[in-house]
């Protein structure tokens, strides 16, 4: 502290010699001037004084007949004019300042972490449109608005966190890994099942509604197959009121499926000629800045890599270098062998029939069989599928006309 | 009868000497350092040899590399192999 006070007030080396030098330091210490680090150097004397004490030295000097000399000048007063001559490069290190520090105002970095199912272009869209980019003022940013925007547009994020560090707004989220199933709201609304498929019923369970169709009808698509309006009788057989339910059975339909896929006999793949040129450029923010060049190739495909300097990284500074990777190929016209083709179709016969199977469909029997015709593979399939049938359809309430009490009252009596 | 002296005076009622005689108080840390206070001021100053003036006595400072770290009206500071100190 004291170090710091005596750079602040400035303060001199000199180096004392004459008549008596001894004298001299007992009149300094008299009138209060501090001297330290004294020593002796041959016939001369080397202190420290500080500035304001070495004005009062000119009396004391001529008393005891010793001379001073400065030897070196240490502190801010001597500094001052010195800086003053960089008048500009001061002006310079305060402008850069002041820019930093204007700069740190700015969301200069979005780092996204936790994602696995969406990807980041997704979730650089969606922050696009709230408004959420690089080098948007920070104070423009709400959080919790944000977070909460977050969790509304991706239903499988079950817990998201952002945060502001520094110049750079991290978001964490964390991504669902069991399935999304449908809210189910409170009250179901009155509906009948229809049939979404033409067969003959071959079993039946109904839990709710009325059942209009039996075991063994053959049934068009858009039937009716439960009757959500349940007629509640009165003592006379006549119906009394109607109870709406949501009609609730299992159905199942016994009917052919048809697949058809076709496969054309020739098919066109790239083929790299091993030719490629490269292109760089410079992106900072949105700004991008490309090397010209002309069209590199007739026929040609791009891989576009970006990265991000070690530094720019580190400050968090949205400066990327990157290189469109162009290379060259030509279209080359093959033609399916019977193998390649069988397996091609099979797989589309297997992937159709495992969709079959994750509805809950049953295959009975399965005919297939792969033909040409017109210059394409052609595969057709039959199959005799057993699947559940019945889609809700709501029912629009109509009003009973009243029952008149009075006439029945009369009646009895 | 005795008559008491400012020495026996000041024993009696237990008051500090340095204050009340102008003694010379000298704080030694090892042979390294030395504290000075209650000095009048210097007489000799060689990096082998410091003598100071006190109110009642001289005292020197005899060693090698001696310089004064620093010095004011009220104390100073001796640094340096200190050899031996004699009051004269």
């Amino acid at each position: 502290m004291i170090g710091i006070l005596k750079f602040l007030k400035g303060y001199l080396m000199i180096r004392v010699w004459g008549f008596s030098p001894e004298r001299f330091m007992n009149l300094c210490s008299n009138k209060n001037i501090l001297l330290w680090n004294i020593t002796k150097e041959e016939d001369a004397y080397s202190m420290c004084i500080s500035l304001q004490g070495f004005y009062q030295l000119k009396e004391i000097a001529r008393k005891t007949g010793t001379r001073v000399v400065i030897c070196k000048r240490y502190g801010l007063p001597f500094l001052i004019p010195a800086i003053w001559a960089r008048k500009f490069f001061l002006v310079g290190l305060f402008l850069a300042v002041s820019f930093w520090m204007w700069s740190t105002f700015f969301i200069w970095d979005i780092e996204l972490a936790g994602n696995y199912q969406i990807t980041e272009d997704v979730f650089v869209t969606f922050l696009h449109s709230q408004e959420v980019t690089i080098g948007m003022p920070k104070e423009k940013l709400d959080i919790a608005a944000l977070e909460k925007e977050i969790r509304k547009e991706f239903p499988q994020i079950t817990w998201t966190s952002a945060k502001l560090s520094g110049t750079k707004l991290q978001i964490d989220i964390k991504e669902n890994d069991a399935p999304i199933m449908p809210m189910e709201t409170g009250e179901k609304p009155a509906a009948n099942l229809v049939a979404e498929t033409e067969g003959t019923i071959v079993s039946m369970i109904v839990r709710k509604g009325v059942p209009v169709v039996a075991i063994g009808d053959v049934i068009e698509k858009g039937t009716l197959l439960v009757d959500g309006k349940v007629p509640v009788m009165n003592e006379d057989g006549t119906v009394r009121e109607y109870q709406y339910v949501q009609a609730d059975a299992d159905i199942l339909v016994e009917h052919t499926r048809f697949f058809q896929a076709t496969l054309p006999f020739d098919y066109i793949q790239k083929q790299y000629t091993g030719r490629t040129k490269e292109r760089f450029f410079l992106r900072v923010g949105e700004q991008e800045w490309k090397m010209p060049e002309n069209k590199p190739f007739l026929l040609y495909d791009s891989v576009i890599a970006t990265k991000r300097p070690m530094l720019f990284e580190k400050l968090s500074v949205p400066v990327f270098l990157g290189s469109y990777t162009h290379r060259e190929y030509l279209n080359v016209e093959y033609e399916y062998t019977l193998e390649q083709a069988t397996e091609l179709l099979n797989q589309k016969i297997n992937t159709f029939i495992r969709t079959l199977e994750e509805k809950g469909v049953q295959i009975i029997e399965k005919n297939v069989k792969i033909d040409t015709n017109g210059g394409k593979w052609i595969l057709s399939g039959e199959f005799l599928v057993r699947e559940l049938v019945g889609k809700a359809e709501e029912i629009v309430k109509e009003e009973l006309p009243e029952i008149n009490t009075e006439v029945g009252e009369n009646n009895t009596q | 009868m005795q008559v008491p002296n400012k020495e026996n005076f000041i024993e009696t009622l237990q008051l500090p000497k340095d204050v009340c005689l102008g003694a010379l108080r000298v704080t030694l840390t090892g042979n390294r350092e030395a504290w000075i206070e209650n000095y009048r001021g210097i007489l000799e100053y060689t990096d082998k040899m410091i003598l100071l003036q006190a109110k009642t006595c001289q005292v020197c400072f005899e060693g090698s590399r001696l310089s004064i770290d620093y010095y004011t009206n009220e104390d100073m500071k001796i640094s340096g192999c200190i050899g031996c100190v004699r009051y004269l």
